[in-house]
């Protein structure tokens, strides 16, 4: 098994953006997984994503759930050929170029801040 | 072809029920024994389903003690999770069964309560169903259900230029038919106004866009192509396609094409030798007004982009060329998450035996139910037909 969600979560702590890319297709992903989606290979090694991208899709959550408050924007940023979901901040719609800017934690597992820039 | 036979159908009302699930889904069966007129010992197996028993209500192995209530103690029971698309996967497994012959006659069906009945509000609801989200790389966000069909959906107005004012068409036309159910949780008409100008949940929802938390049980009972005319009024089930698409959200190609409904349609009219110009109807997963017009484009009624200028030019409306959920949807009947599939699956079986009174479909021969889990990750569809 290459990348890990503990591994995920360490460097999303120290600053850093991890997915995957598939040594063999060349497919990348914004997640692990133990084989790709794209052609079956098992050949998945950790990979640094850009951090800066497009907002591929938003919505602001005004009704959320236990352990969050609202209203916040949550989204999915395009980081070349990857997707991650985020945080925005900065009020940003779909096409606007965001900034990878941290992580936030509100439920006791972080996740990533994309900013417009 | 006919791979099964539905001979008994019943379902609650779905609203808000005191009841306990095992009561409430014994409602249900009840009614699908009386309707088939059957009794307990000539049921081989029951394919039960629940999503959300264990989160809620603190009740897990439900398939044995639903069973017990209704007499069915001692065949085998198994129960099904699958997010939305519980019961359409038990009915799924269901077909297949006796297909195969491993049993001749079983009992499908599904129960949920989502109201306040169990005790929870909306934050701690609204986090269960979260729970459908992926744990790791989507909760944290704090994405909740109506944001991941927000995401869907706003990607589809920006790739083919839907509108909030088509959206709203849909919730329009769902009341108009729910007022017709007697089952419906809501039996009021609504306008594209009031639903405009209700709260924002995630835009582009409105409260008035999204379907209720309700409480209910539906229940269908299934036998054999043999046995089938053996009962007063089976209606067969030509097909069943059943297809997921990868998770999460972030990983799927085209997340508003809703891939797996796509798969899941072209096995359903390939089994049943059909396709979606002969469907009189369907009864689709509305969640979300979103979630109508993206279905009524993956099953095959419309072209991409042209669901949402279909639902505000009324043409799936009751009378339109195009019949979407004439028993009101997710939106105006309810979704107890559990008893959703086969309750579009009671439907199809009243509508096609031309039992459905008011909001009957005229002459309506072949119709198609489309039931998704998630993300839209599941989706299961259903092609049943006029025994011939």
């Amino acid at each position: 098994m290459s990348l890990t969600h503990d591994d995920w979560t360490a460097a999303l702590e120290d600053g850093d953006l991890l997915g995957v890319r598939c040594g063999d297709c060349g497919a990348t992903y914004g997640t692990p997984f133990a084989v790709c989606n794209d052609c079956g290979g098992r050949n998945l090694e950790t990979t640094e994503l850009p951090e800066e991208g497009e907002v591929y899709s938003e919505t602001t959550v005004q009704v959320p759930p236990t352990s969050f408050e609202g209203p916040y924007q949550v989204g999915t940023v395009q980081l070349d050929g990857a997707r991650v979901t985020a945080r925005l901040e900065g009020d940003v719609e779909i096409g606007d170029h965001v900034v990878f800017d941290g992580a936030i934690d509100e439920s006791g597992e972080i996740a990533p801040v994309f900013r417009v820039e | 072809m006919t791979r099964a036979s539905v001979v008994g159908a019943d379902m609650t009302t779905f609203g808000v029920h005191e009841s306990t699930l095992s009561e409430l889904f014994a409602e249900a069966a009840l009614g699908a024994y009386d309707d088939a007129g059957v009794e307990p010992d000539e049921i081989d197996a029951l394919y039960f389903g629940n999503a959300m028993g264990g989160q809620t209500e603190n009740d897990t192995h439900l398939a044995p003690a639903v069973a017990s209530q209704i007499g069915l103690a001692g065949v085998p029971c198994q129960r099904y999770e699958d997010a939305c698309a519980t019961s359409a996967n038990a009915f799924k497994n269901a077909v297949e069964a006796v297909e195969a012959g491993i049993h001749d006659t079983v009992l499908v069906g599904g129960v949920e309560r989502c109201t306040p009945e169990t005790g929870l509000g909306t934050g701690e609801m609204t986090r269960i169903f979260a729970s459908a989200s992926d744990r790791h790389y989507e909760q944290p966000t704090g994405l909740t259900f109506p944001g991941v069909f927000a995401l869907l959906t706003k990607r589809h107005m920006h790739e083919h230029g839907t509108t909030e004012e088509q959206l709203a068409h849909v919730a329009v036309k769902n009341h108009k038919n729910g007022t017709r159910n007697p089952n419906a949780h809501f039996g009021k008409e609504t306008t594209v106004e009031e639903v405009l100008d209700s709260p924002i949940v995630a835009d582009p929802f409105h409260l008035m866009d999204c379907c209720p938390f309700s409480d209910g049980a539906s229940a269908v009972i299934v036998t054999n192509d043999d046995r089938a005319d053996s009962f007063d009024k089976p209606v067969d089930v030509s097909g069943v396609g059943h297809a997921t698409d990868v998770v999460p959200l972030s990983a799927k190609p085209v997340p508003h094409a809703t891939q797996a409904a796509r798969d899941a349609a072209a096995q359903a009219y390939e089994q049943a030798g059909t396709s979606a110009d002969e469907m009189a109807f369907a009864e689709v997963h509305d969640c979300f007004t979103g979630a109508e017009v993206m279905a009524s484009e993956a099953i095959g009624f419309f072209e991409d982009g042209e669901g949402g200028p279909a639902a505000a030019e009324g043409r799936t409306e009751m009378d339109g060329d195009r019949p979407i959920n004439p028993s009101g949807g997710l939106k105006a009947k309810g979704h107890p998450i559990g008893a959703t599939g086969t309750a579009q699956i009671v439907e199809l079986t009243e509508q096609l035996r031309g039992d459905a009174d008011e909001r009957q479909i005229d002459s309506a021969e072949k119709a198609v139910a489309h039931n998704l889990g998630g993300d839209a990750a599941t989706t299961v569809v259903s092609v049943m037909e006029v025994r011939g």
